[in-house]
């Protein structure tokens, strides 16, 4: 078979998301099924890596699929040995996880069908982690990482106290995850490069170096939560509430390794920074300490194994920070300098420096070679897993998980009991095992590394300190399993080891401890035939020579130091096993940060939310009216020439109009007598003459369409207003509070001036040969320029054009909101919810006689609307059609037809209006807006973009016409104004009656 | 005119703020109508005024086949463009603050601010 390159890589991703969601498609019983499909997508996943691996090698460039290419952002995929080691890791050890599920969940058909489409889906995010080059990717991966390990901590959905692990667990990731966002933008801005392999390749000393260590820091913020280092390690005992397969696969071999990978993926890019060893070292050291210690202070196996993983993980991240002490000491670069391959190899005694491969290739990609700790990262996974996997088995079959109860396992249970010790054995660095040489070889770079800088003996101290405890777990599990001197066992009363479950026999419940049996020997075969295995597993190592310069585990050299640290970890070890210290269990501080700090913003945000949201209408105003004042006070502050009286063209002399000042008299008394006036009518009379002044003034700024529109505004708005008072009791005013009325009068003028000074400043500022946007409107309002490519608006009303042409697809949004209000005010009055509240409407509000009845009696007001109905509503046609030549459009013509049928509506009550109009105000409304949008869409047959207008003529001479296509687009403006208007109206009225 | 604008803006702000911090929702509700009056006038103020050197600029409507008249240039038509959608949106915004003073009143039976803060509404 042979599949493009892409294919390949898309599968390796996404196949066990797709295929374990398809598993959803069986039916529960189909347990079989369902346990092959998954492992088969495990399984297929790792095929197309390995297939990719042997026939592309390592120096593939980068595979991308767009995913979203507006935003430069797609699934862009790297196979170099880095990834491909950890996707292999992942998609592998997947395999083992889907198998030993099946054990551990045995026949539980609800268990495993929640399961496997977890699990694929956290395998997905996983391989997409390792191989994603887009940094945005990665981001995406990462966080799918965190929500599958929600949601497989918080597996229990019954048990309280796991769902409550399963969001500190996710809080504490997520944060980091953020953390991990903002130092991804920040290296992408900084480097203007958007992928891994861009940011390698680019070169970082010409980068703003403050920005660089910002980036640095909040991405090392995001891998350390990853990866349960200190101050956030407290969330991966707490995990392990998961069912054990999760535990051993997400929290010990592969998620928890996130952050491990993110510092080897940006190895190359930042540790030419100076904070990086001190920062790598400092937190991995503290955390490899502490993480130690409190494995011995645990007592379930889980936890215990969980926080050995802690300090495990935390030696990976000081080897990073190692890996720059030891390549300064061994070259004279100066920091920042090109990426030299060769100066990073482990130097050895036996073996002479290495050159790189990195000389010979002179691709970016080759110059990333890193020096180490991938062995070291699988060597973990193959003890670590199947320790997890037994603790497990033994939980299900021993009844506990307390070392303290397992007491005598060797005898009860005699197959976990020997898997556990040689996992254990594997786990203490014992000879014969890869992890010895592991181990060995990261005393070697210490010892070595520390030659030169002494402080990294501290680092030597911390590491002999974990092994030594890796060896005292191990020598209490020999003890307490064989019931020997020293064992955990006596501090506890024992109980006869119970069966919970029947456990099924066969292949299927076997499943429960072979593939730790399966992973265990590579231990051992590993760590006994060092030579052929280094050979076969070189290939993968991201530096090739790196495992020929390990001591074979028959040569070890006595004659070396790094021996000695073994043998003092060993035998400090198996002391510290027999002796009483540490034994009790001692609960981690830590543990209180997340509740704490859940407290703080659940009770303290609480607290802080109700005092400043007090529920008084009137303090938010004020709260957003002094935040606006504070913006002017600041503006001002910064700029000062805004408080100058403003000396430019524009600048005249207050009388420079007589009707303008006139007007503006009027304007300033109306507005100015509304406080004062109490009677409501008066009110709404005064309110609607301000807006006729108004009106005027548009008139006097040559705006004829504004003060068309705003008559007929003002007209719906005072009948609006009338109505809805009369239904309004009527406010009976209590004896003012004068502080209060002074608070609102300051409070107000303030605001009122400085917006009209702003106005004023702003509307005087000198702008002689400043280009306006108004002038390009006014050039291709009719005939078009070289801009709009000779296709003008058609249209002498340069306003209209604007409407319904130049900005048609902002008009659409803003027809859509009236659409939605006019949907709101139906939906608020609905005709049950008055019925509901036993709602009187109040009477005698207003004089209008004969409420309820078929409208107003006055039989003048009939007989006129009589004439007045049809005439208005010709004019509303005419304003239409002439709308895009002289004042006009669908906006005025909306508005007059909604007043001439208002009026209509007043004189005859609502069945007339009803029976008038063809169909109803809602109907209108939708017909309208698909009117317009399908003007808009129109043009899209035609292959030009979205609303684009067409116009021309038909005839010729004085019978000249022109017709535009916009004009179908102001028609459904038309329509859908007159559907809004009328339609509150009528809601409102009926709303009276 | 300029300036004439510039105060009509600050005298209808700060009248319709006033009204916006009363006991009662109906004179709150004036107080928002009145809002849009003064945001209109100020955006309508970066038209510049009409009023030039050689007589009163014409409507932004331009005559025969898009000309202009010599001497009198059109006024700056985006202004007015924003205004009037901002005018037939102000409306609808209306018309669904009365209905919510309607439902106010209704359900918590009073339309005092200071009240209604109190109340406790389903």
């Amino acid at each position: 078979m042979d599949l493009p390159i892409t294919t390949l890589a898309l599968i390796a991703v996404f196949c066990p998301l797709v295929l374990s969601l398809a598993t959803l498609l069986l039916p529960r019983s189909a347990i079989l099924a369902r346990t092959l499909v998954s492992i088969a997508a495990a399984v297929i996943s790792v095929a197309a890596l390995v297939t990719i691996m042997v026939t592309q090698g390592f120096n593939l460039p980068t595979v991308a699929v767009p995913f979203v290419p507006t935003l430069d952002i797609s699934f862009a995929f790297r196979f170099d040995q880095l990834g491909q080691f950890f996707a292999l890791l992942v998609a592998g050890m997947g395999i083992f996880i889907n198998i030993y599920a099946r054990g551990y969940f045995g026949r539980d058909r609800d268990e495993l069908y929640r399961f496997y489409p977890t699990n694929g889906f956290f395998m997905t995010a996983m391989v997409g982690v390792v191989l994603s080059d887009n940094l945005l990717c990665l981001l995406i991966f990462w966080e799918m990482t965190a929500i599958s390990s929600f949601l497989l901590i918080g597996w229990d959905r019954e048990d309280k106290t796991a769902v409550k692990l399963a969001m500190q667990a996710f809080i504490t990731t997520a944060l980091g995850g953020l953390a991990l966002m903002a130092g991804l933008i920040l290296l992408g801005l900084a480097t203007d490069e958007w992928t891994i392999s861009g940011v390698l390749a680019s070169d970082l000393s010409q980068v703003n170096k403050g920005l660089l260590n910002a980036a640095f820091l909040c991405m090392f913020v995001g891998a350390a939560a990853k990866s349960a280092q200190w101050p956030f390690h407290y969330w991966l005992p707490g995990a392990m509430a998961a069912p054990t397969p999760v535990s051993a696969y997400l929290h010990s071999a592969t998620m928890v390794k996130a952050g491990v990978y993110l510092c080897a993926r940006l190895y190359p890019a930042f540790r030419h920074l100076e904070i990086w060893p001190y920062v790598l070292i400092g937190i991995g050291t503290l955390t490899m300490v502490m993480g130690a210690y409190l494995a011995l202070r645990s007592t379930d196996l889980k936890k215990i194994f969980a926080y050995t993983t802690v300090s495990q993980l935390a030696l990976f991240i000081c080897a990073y920070g190692l890996g720059t002490f030891d390549h300064t000491s061994h070259t004279d670069h100066h920091a920042f300098a090109p990426v030299d391959g060769a100066s990073i190899v482990l130097v050895s005694e036996h073996n002479p420096p290495i050159e790189s491969a990195a000389d010979e290739h002179a691709a970016p990609a080759s110059q990333e070679n890193m020096i180490w700790p991938i062995v070291q990262i699988m060597n973990h996974a193959l003890y670590k897993a199947p320790i997890f996997i037994i603790a497990g088995a033994i939980g299900l079959l021993a009844g506990s998980r307390d070392i303290r109860k397992l007491g005598g396992l060797l005898r009860s249970h005699k197959l976990l009991a020997w898997l556990c010790l040689a996992a254990g054995y594997a786990m203490a660095a014992g000879p014969g095992t890869l992890s010895f040489n592991a181990k060995e070889a990261f005393l070697y770079q210490i010892y070595h590394a520390a030659q030169e800088h002494p402080i990294i003996w501290f680092v030597g101290a911390a590491a002999v300190f974990m092994a030594l405890v890796n060896v005292a777990v191990f020598v209490r599990l020999l003890t307490t399993f064989a019931g020997l001197r020293g064992s955990m066992e006596a501090d506890v009363q024992e109980e006869e080891p119970h069966h919970h479950h029947e456990r099924e026999g066969g292949f299927w419940g076997a499943c429960l401890w072979w593939p730790a049996a399966f992973l265990l020997a590579f231990q051992f075969i590993g760590g006994i035939f060092a030579g052929p295995f280094s050979r076969f597993v070189s290939q993968i190592e991201t530096h090739p020579n790196y495992w020929a310069s390990l001591p074979w585990s028959w040569q070890i050299h006595f004659n070396t130091p790094p021996i000695y640290l073994s043998l003092l970890a060993i035998s400090l070890g198996v002391a510290l096993a027999l002796s009483r210290v540490w034994r009790t269990f001692w609960k981690d501080p830590h543990d209180n940060l997340y509740p704490g700090f859940y407290w703080l913003s659940v009770t303290g945000g609480g607290r802080a939310f109700r005092t400043i949201q007090t529920g008084n209408f009137r303090h938010y105003v004020v709260f957003v009216l002094l935040a606006a004042l504070a913006g002017v006070i600041a503006s001002a502050t910064i700029r000062p020439e805004l408080l100058h009286w403003p000396t430019g063209p524009d600048v005249a002399p207050i009388y420079e109009s007589w009707p303008g000042l006139l007007i503006a008299i009027v304007i300033c008394v109306t507005a100015l007598l509304l406080p004062i006036v109490q009677q409501r009518v008066v009110r709404v009379l005064i309110l609607g003459s301000t807006g006729f002044s108004v009106t005027a003034m548009y008139l006097l700024y040559q705006a004829p369409d504004l003060a068309l529109t705003q008559l007929m505004f003002e007209i719906i708005s005072v009948v609006l207003f009338l109505l809805v008072l009369r239904m309004l009791p009527d406010y009976n005013p209590r004896p003012k509070n004068f502080k209060i009325v002074g608070v609102r009068i300051i409070v107000s003028a303030a605001i009122g001036l400085s917006i009209g000074w702003l106005t004023y400043v702003a509307a005087t500022t000198d702008l002689t040969g400043v280009q306006k946007l108004g002038d390009f409107f006014i050039a291709n309002s009719y005939q078009g320029t070289a801009l709009t490519h000779g296709h003008g608006g058609g249209g002498n009303n340069i306003v209209n054009v604007i409407l319904v042409d130049f900005r048609g697809f902002d008009t659409i949004g803003e027809i859509t909101v009236l659409g939605i209000a006019a949907l709101g005010v139906w939906a608020l009055l609905s005709k049950r919810d008055a019925e509901d509240l036993d709602f009187e409407p109040v009477e005698n509000a207003l004089d209008i006689p004969g409420n309820g009845g078929p409208g107003i009696s006055s039989l003048v007001f009939r007989t006129t609307q009589r004439i007045l109905l049809p005439l208005s509503l010709v004019f509303a046609v005419y304003m239409f059609i002439k709308g895009h030549q002289e004042p006009g459009g669908g906006f005025i013509a909306g508005l007059i037809a909604a007043v001439a049928l208002a009026i209509f509506r007043m004189a005859t009550g609502p069945g007339a209006l009803l029976r008038l109009l063809p169909v109803k105000p809602e109907r209108l409304i939708v017909l309208g807006l698909g009117l317009a949008l399908l003007t808009g869409t129109a043009s899209l047959l035609f292959g030009l973009p979205f609303f684009t207008s067409a116009h021309g003529y038909i005839g010729s001479g004085v019978n000249q016409v022109e017709w535009a296509t916009v004009m179908a687009f102001d028609l459904g403006v038309f329509l859908v104004v007159t559907g809004v208007s009328i339609g509150m109206i009528v809601r409102l009225s009926e709303e009276l009656e | 005119m300029t300036l004439l604008l510039a105060i009509c803006v600050a005298v209808i702000f700060g009248v319709s703020i006033y009204l916006m911090l009363s006991r009662e929702l109906k004179a709150v509700a004036m107080g928002v109508f009145l809002f849009s009056h003064a945001a209109h006038m100020s955006i309508l103020s970066m038209s510049r005024s009409p009023i030039i050197a050689t007589g009163i600029k014409t409507p932004p409507i331009l005559v025969g086949h898009g000309e202009q008249l010599a001497n009198r240039p059109p006024v700056d038509p985006l202004p007015q463009a924003l205004i009037l959608t901002s005018i037939v949106i102000s409306f609808a915004v209306m018309a669904f603050l009365l209905t919510l003073l309607v439902l106010t009143q209704r359900r918590a039976g009073t339309l005092e601010v200071d009240l209604l803060a109190k109340e406790q509404l389903p």
